[in-house]
Parts: structure tokens; C-alpha cells; sequence
């Protein structure tokens, strides 16, 4: 494989020729990958945000936000600023702490996930070793945020909310885990950078959605539940909970809620374009096209062209699944708690067990296709 | 054991069937994205209220004999006839007229019993207002006529749901001259006439066969 | 000093400060719920700790475990029960606390005097970085193998007696109760959440 551009080594590089020393270099570009992490992210939620008013307007043959924009595009950031600028309400017998530190805790480990998202071979934050299962570690922090701002709000719809979420993502996250578990096993990698190589040895045929179709829908399901997206929204239910553990949420502080939940919803969709879907691969070998044009791969426009058109696969990748999560949205109805948690405890957690074991046999059968 | 393996097969064959209706489901909702959406603009486009809309009362102040009915009929005694008596030609005089139409259920009764027809029901519906006080008309607000949704050049003006052709859901795609489904009210009356004739004309002349045949029995 | 080494002390400073403090602060806070956010907090500033050392594993499994799990469920035992309760003044506390501190403080002399009589500039094992993942899984399928299992056989024990805890019967019939022996057998005073009287 080529090793595509590295953005860190150009940096560092270019830097150093300005005369400074290597330390100073890296720590120039230390704040860099943040920066560029969070106008990521948040461009990516304005998208959703946007993608997710026209497409659920669509479907109910309405016609969604129209005047701020051309087709209403700048709407959500209409809506940021809003909140943004809205009045900062604390209720008098809340504990104001909590209240604040609540969303902040929900926030961060989301942006921080972002980290591990690979758009392709160096065009990725940190290529940290234990790549995926920092993303599952991480977000095992948020319910501590839900379950702090629902306490601290002194409601009893947020208290349940904030429980019912809390309970909510941990019954998941083991499905969820033992999904990722039967790829990681395949890649002999936590990596996200190895896990999407694995895969694309021949075009879309590798992928790992044709060798872990199972593992591919139990993700998904339990990425949405994580999410709180509609079959599964019970900590927010407007019909029994008013808002769950937002309700007493209001300005900024609701805002930051809300950033998660689509910044959560956007690197769930990442996260399965590149454990199931081939990350930044294109559906046909880039090395195979490069040698039929009669270009090296290591020529600097193929380089470019590789480079961009990863970004490009990788996000169209998970827009697809950004729509498919708005579309589920206006068709399922919404779970019972109870279902909720049949559904994971009984359903999901022994499929992916058995997912799991049927995925070790089969490599020790088959250690050609099934990872060595 | 193959009581185990039975209810595995079973549950399997549940399992299929819920991700087929939903896939179903999907597929319904996928199908909803392409059509075109239905929303009717509202200040810049308006549906034609129909013909019985019961809107805002007008009232003519010159026609009113002040005789009240409109105030017994009325469920809640809306109406406010102001009148006094006149005494050297012994009638009454009509003063003032007022509705509140913050208080009004729009039921029509009013309409129905003025034995002079002077109250009628127009097609406005946009009474919202800062003040309910607003919404008191007198006479004078009550003798107004409101613009007609067809003739407001700032608005376009699109048929109801039952005022399209059939197969048509959108208002938008329409030619003005295009006729609605089924028949026109005046068209059902001159067919239920014709057919009353027709009616009678038939017991005429059976009435006639049987006054023929009378004589024979 | 160069500057790896300087961010390296000021972390190690930072996360160090919040460690201590923070679990003064969960042991002498009045308020339960506070203590147990601040365990939370605990935890992840000891993750850090572990990303300092290069064990970025180990720091992501302490917070899956330690934050993730153990401190949830601590939350959710808090929030389930009724905070609004007084609770009974406990007989003696000075006394307690006094006896309680004493032996805090003679663990602290101990733990000081092992710190500093031990020689910590030993020269150890590289450090493995990335690796680290591959060799914990070896040592654990190969010498570390029976703790392992032994641990996880202690696991399957806890799942199944919470299994048999949660499953106490919720609908049992009125004679059921009016049932001596019954009666014996189910803990004594113990009512059921659902009796076929409360359903009609
Ligand atoms: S019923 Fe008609 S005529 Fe009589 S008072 Fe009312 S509006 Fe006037
Ligand atoms: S429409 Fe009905 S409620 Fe309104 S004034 Fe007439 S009778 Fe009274």
C-alpha cells in the first residue's frame, strides 16, 4: 500500500526549514489537528443538522427551512446563534455546578472520539495504537454527563431521563463492543487505520460489511441507540419526560447537548463506513486504476487525487448512513423502555456473542479471508 | 433438544419477518421523499375557503328591523342590539350592532334566524389580534367586506383538497380551468329535479294505467 | 529540561494534585452524590496517569471499567434510592472518626517510608509502547491464565446470584403469602410488588 500524504511530516518539515528547532515544531502543530477536529465536527453537525430538516421535510412532503440561505442552508447556523445568544437559565434550586459541568462532561469525550477517525492513511488526528477501543472508552463517560445534568436540573423528567439514558448506553455499549471485537479480530489491529487497509484489498468486494453482515446491523443498531436517534429516544420522549434530561436546559448549555447528539450521530455513521464500508477505500482499487492510467502511485498528483477522493468516499460513506438514520427516523415508531432493553440484553448481546465465536471459527477455518 | 432448535427457527423466522416490515417501512417513507410536498405558503399563498365557510358575520345595519332573534338564538346571548323606542312613530330605532368575535363560535345560528337575512357569513378567518378587545366589531367593522383570497393580487390562491381533479393532490400544478371531481352542487339539484319530475310523471302515469284498469276489475 | 519533558512534569503535577484532592474530597464531602462524581473524576485523572506512563491501553480500560461501569452503577445506586431522607446521627462519630483518621494517617507514614526508602530509578523494561495490547493478551492466555479464568468464574458467580436476586417472582398469589412456610421461605416481611388482589 501507497502511504498516501502525511500532513504532520510537510509541517514539521517546513516548519524546521524556517529555522526552529523539532520540539517547537511539534508542539506548533500540536494545536493544529484540534482546531481542525472541532470545525470539523462542528461543519459536520451544521451539514446533518441542515441534511436532517430538508430530508425529514421530504418525507412528510413539507417543505423544511427555505428563506435562511439558499434552500434554507444557512438555517442551523441560524439556529446556533440563536442559542447562542440566548439567556443562560440556571433554575433557582438546581445545583448550578452539576448543571454546568453536566453538558461539558457530554460533550468533550464525543469530540475528543474524533481523534480516531481515519480520512485516510496519514489524513487522520492521532494514529493511536488502541484506536476503536479508545472510542468505546470514551464514550462510556457520557452517561456520567447525563446522569449528572439530569440530577442537578431538581426535576423529576430530567432525573428519569437522565437514568433511563445512563441505563440506555451501557446495555448497549456490550453489543456494540462485541461487534467491534469480531473486526478487531479479523484486523489483528485496534487501529483504525489497519482495520480500513484490511479491507481494501480488492474494492468494495473486501469490505467488511460481506464478511460481517450480522455485525454491520447489530453496530448499527446499537450506534443509533448510543445516539439516542429515534427508535430509540426514550431519555428525551416529549410524550412522557417532556425533554428528558434537557428539559431544564436552555441557551448554550442546550446547545452543547444537542452538538453531541449529532456530532455522536455523524462519528457513529464515520465509524461504520470505516469498520464495515472500507473507510476513505474506493469502491474500486485506487493502485489498480492508478497502473491503468499508467501513472506510479507515488507520482504527486495521483497522490493528491488518492487523497482527496478518500475524504471524499469517507464522507459520502457516512452521509449515506446519516441519511439512512434520518429516514428510520420517520418510519420506526419508538420502543417501550422495556422492549428497549429486551431487545439489547436478549437480542443483541447473544447475537453478537454468537457473532462473535461463528467469526473465530471461521478464521481458524479460513485464515485467508477471514484475517490470519 | 429439538424443542430448543424448533424455538430458535421460530424466533429466526420472527426476526425475518420484522426487518421485512421494516424494510417495508422504510421503503414507504423513501417513497414519500420524491413527491412534491403539499404546503400551502401561507401569507403568499392561500386556500379558497369553500363555499359554506362560516367566517366572520357581515351584517347590514340598514336591513336590521331590530326584533333580537339573532340574540335568542344565539347559545351564548352574543349579539348587542342597541335600540330605543321611538315614541311618536312608535318604533324602534336601531342605534348600535356589535359581536365579539373573541366570544363567537361561529355556529351560525345568528345567520340562519335573522328573519330580515340582513347577517351573512363571509370567508374571513384572520382575526388574530394583539387586544381580544379588537375583535369586538361594531356595525361599522361588522358592514365590511373582506377581500376575496381570488382577487388579492399579493396572493395566490389554491384550491382545496375536494375542489381538485381526481388523481390530483397538489394545488400547484393547476391549470385554472381545470374541473374538480364529481358533480357542481347546482348540477346534483337540477338532477335530483329532473328526476323528481320524472317521478311524478311516472305516478301519473301509473295512477292513469290504474285508472284504466280500475274499470276493468 | 526540554519541552516533552517540562509538559510531561506539569501533567504529572496537574493530575497528581487532582488525585489527592479529589479523594480527600470523596471521603469528607457531606454530600454523597457530589463524592461520587468526584470518584469519577478520581478515576479518570489516574487514566491519565496511565497515559503518562505509556499505557494507553490500560488508561482506556480504566475508564471503560472504572468510569464507565463501576462509577455508573455507584451513580445509579444513589439516584434510585430517596436523598430526601434524613439520616440517623451515628453514635460516637467523633470517636469514630478520630480512630478511623489515626489509622489513615499510620497507612500514610507506612506507604511514605516505603516511597522513600524504595530506589525508583531502577532501569525497568522499555517501555513497549503500542505493543503493549499484544503482550497483555499473551500473558494473559498463558502464565496469567488461571487467576483469569478464576476471575471470571467469580464474575459468572456474581451474574447468576444477581440473576436469582432479580428474579424473585413478581406475581405471587394472596395464599401464597397467608402461607406460613411461605412466608419463611421469601424473608419474612417481604411483600410482593404485584399480588393478584393489587392487579384486579
Ligand atoms: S335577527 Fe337580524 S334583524 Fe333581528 S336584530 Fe338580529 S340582525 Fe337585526
Ligand atoms: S355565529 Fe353563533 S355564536 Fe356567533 S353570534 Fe351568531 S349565533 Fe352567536
Amino acid at each position: 500500500m501507497n502511504s498516501g500524504i502525511d500532513l504532520e511530516m510537510s509541517f514539521t518539515q517546513g516548519v524546521q526549514n524556517l529555522g526552529l528547532s523539532q520540539e517547537l515544531a511539534h508542539l506548533l502543530w500540536i494545536p493544529l489537528p484540534m482546531l481542525l477536529v472541532l470545525v470539523s465536527a462542528v461543519i459536520g453537525v451544521l451539514v446533518t443538522v441542515w441534511l436532517e430538516r430538508k430530508i425529514s421535510a421530504a418525507a412528510q412532503q413539507r417543505i423544511g427551512p427555505e428563506y435562511a440561505g439558499a434552500l434554507g442552508i444557512l438555517q442551523p447556523m441560524a439556529d446556533g446563534l440563536k442559542l447562542l445568544v440566548k439567556e443562560d437559565i440556571i433554575p433557582a434550586r438546581a445545583d448550578s455546578v452539576l448543571f454546568t459541568v453536566g453538558p461539558i462532561l457530554v460533550l468533550v469525550p464525543v469530540i475528543l472520539s474524533w481523534l480516531i477517525v481515519p480520512f485516510g492513511q496519514n489524513l487522520l488526528i492521532s494514529n493511536v495504537g488502541i484506536g476503536i477501543f479508545l472510542w468505546i472508552a470514551l464514550s462510556s463517560i457520557q452517561p456520567i454527563g447525563l446522569l449528572m445534568s439530569g440530577y442537578s436540573s431538581n426535576n423529576k423528567y430530567s432525573l428519569l431521563g437522565g437514568l433511563r439514558a445512563a441505563a440506555q448506553s451501557i446495555s448497549y455499549e456490550i453489543p456494540l463492543a462485541l461487534a467491534v471485537l469480531a473486526i478487531v479480530m479479523m484486523s489483528n489491529s485496534l487501529s483504525t487505520v489497519d482495520i480500513v487497509e484490511q479491507q481494501n484489498t480488492a474494492g468494495f468486494l473486501s469490505w467488511n460489511i460481506w464478511r460481517q453482515p450480522v455485525g454491520f446491523i447489530i453496530f448499527w443498531i446499537c450506534a443509533l441507540a448510543e445516539c439516542e436517534r429515534l427508535p430509540f429516544d426514550l431519555p428525551e420522549a416529549e410524550e412522557e419526560l417532556v425533554a428528558g434530561y434537557q428539559t431544564e436546559y436552555a441557551g448554550m448549555k442546550f446547545a452543547l447537548f444537542y452538538l453531541a447528539g449529532y456530532i455522536n450521530l455523524v462519528l457513529s455513521a464515520l465509524l461504520v463506513s470505516v469498520l464495515y464500508l472500507g473507510g476513505w477505500g474506493f469502491p474500486i482499487s485506487i493502485d489498480w486504476f492508478s497502473s491503468l492510467i499508467g501513472l506510479s502511485i507515488d507520482n504527486p498528483l495521483v497522490q493528491i487525487i488518492a487523497a482527496s477522493i478518500g475524504i471524499v468516499m469517507t464522507i459520502l460513506k457516512a452521509y449515506l448512513l446519516v441519511f439512512l438514520a434520518i429516514l428510520l427516523r420517520w418510519t420506526t415508531p419508538r420502543v417501550r423502555i422495556d422492549q428497549l432493553l429486551d431487545l439489547g440484553w436478549k437480542f443483541l448481546l447473544p447475537i453478537s456473542l454468537v457473532n462473535l465465536l461463528v467469526t473465530a471459527s471461521l478464521k481458524l477455518a479460513f485464515p485467508m479471508t477471514f484475517g490470519g | 433438544m429439538l424443542g430448543f432448535l424448533e424455538k430458535v427457527a421460530d424466533y429466526t423466522k420472527e426476526v425475518v419477518s420484522a426487518a421485512k416490515y421494516l424494510v417495508d417501512g422504510l421503503g414507504v417513507t423513501f417513497d414519500h421523499m420524491r413527491r412534491r410536498p403539499v404546503t400551502v405558503q401561507y401569507p403568499y399563498e392561500k386556500l379558497i375557503p369553500s363555499e359554506r365557510y362560516r367566517g366572520r358575520i357581515h351584517y347590514e345595519f340598514d336591513k336590521c328591523i331590530a326584533c333580537e332573534v339573532c340574540v335568542r338564538v344565539c347559545p351564548i346571548n352574543l349579539p348587542v342590539v342597541d335600540w330605543v323606542m321611538n315614541k311618536e312613530t312608535k318604533k324602534k330605532e336601531l342605534r348600535n350592532y356589535s359581536i365579539d368575535f373573541g366570544a363567537c363560535i361561529f355556529c351560525g345560528n345568528c345567520v340562519e334566524y335573522c328573519p330580515t337575512n340582513c347577517l351573512s357569513m363571509t370567508e374571513e378567518y384572520e382575526l388574530a389580534a394583539f387586544d381580544r378587545h379588537s375583535l369586538n366589531y361594531d356595525n361599522v367593522a361588522l358592514g365590511r367586506l373582506p377581500t376575496s383570497v381570488t382577487s388579492d393580487p399579493s396572493v395566490r390562491s389554491l384550491r382545496e383538497l375536494a375542489y381538485l381533479p381526481e388523481g390530483i393532490i397538489d394545488p400547484h400544478e393547476l391549470n385554472a380551468n381545470q374541473k374538480r371531481a364529481g358533480k357542481l352542487p347546482s348540477q346534483i339539484i337540477n338532477e335530483l329535479k329532473a328526476e323528481k319530475s320524472q317521478e311524478e310523471d311516472n305516478n301519473h302515469s301509473s295512477n292513469m294505467v290504474s285508472n284504466k284498469s280500475n274499470p276493468t276489475n | 529540561m526540554n519541552i516533552a519533558y517540562s509538559t510531561e512534569l506539569i501533567c504529572f503535577l496537574i493530575l497528581s494534585s487532582v488525585i489527592v484532592s479529589g479523594s480527600l474530597a470523596v471521603v469528607l464531602l457531606e454530600n454523597i452524590v457530589y463524592s461520587a462524581f468526584i470518584l469519577g473524576g478520581v478515576f479518570m485523572a489516574v487514566a491519565g496517569l496511565y497515559l503518562l506512563l505509556n499505557a494507553s491501553f490500560v488508561a482506556a480500560a480504566q475508564i471503560l471499567v472504572y468510569v464507565g461501569a463501576v462509577n455508573v452503577l455507584i451513580l445509579f445506586a444513589i439516584m434510585l434510592v430517596n436523598n430526601k431522607e434524613k439520616l440517623k446521627p451515628i453514635e460516637g462519630l467523633k470517636t469514630r472518626k478520630l480512630i478511623s483518621g489515626g489509622v489513615c494517617g499510620g497507612l500514610l507514614i507506612l506507604l511514605l517510608r516505603v516511597s522513600i526508602t524504595t530506589k525508583w530509578n531502577l532501569p525497568g523494561p522499555s517501555s513497549i509502547g503500542e505493543e503493549a495490547t499484544e503482550r497483555i493478551g499473551e500473558h494473559l492466555f498463558t502464565d496469567y491464565l488461571l487467576p483469569f479464568e478464576l476471575a471470571s468464574i467469580l464474575l459468572l458467580m456474581a451474574m447468576i446470584g444477581a440473576i436469582v436476586l432479580a428474579r424473585r417472582d413478581v406475581l405471587i398469589s394472596i395464599d401464597d403469602i397467608n402461607d406460613l412456610k411461605n412466608q419463611k421461605s421469601l424473608s419474612d416481611k417481604k411483600i410482593p410488588l404485584l399480588s393478584e388482589k393489587s392487579l384486579k
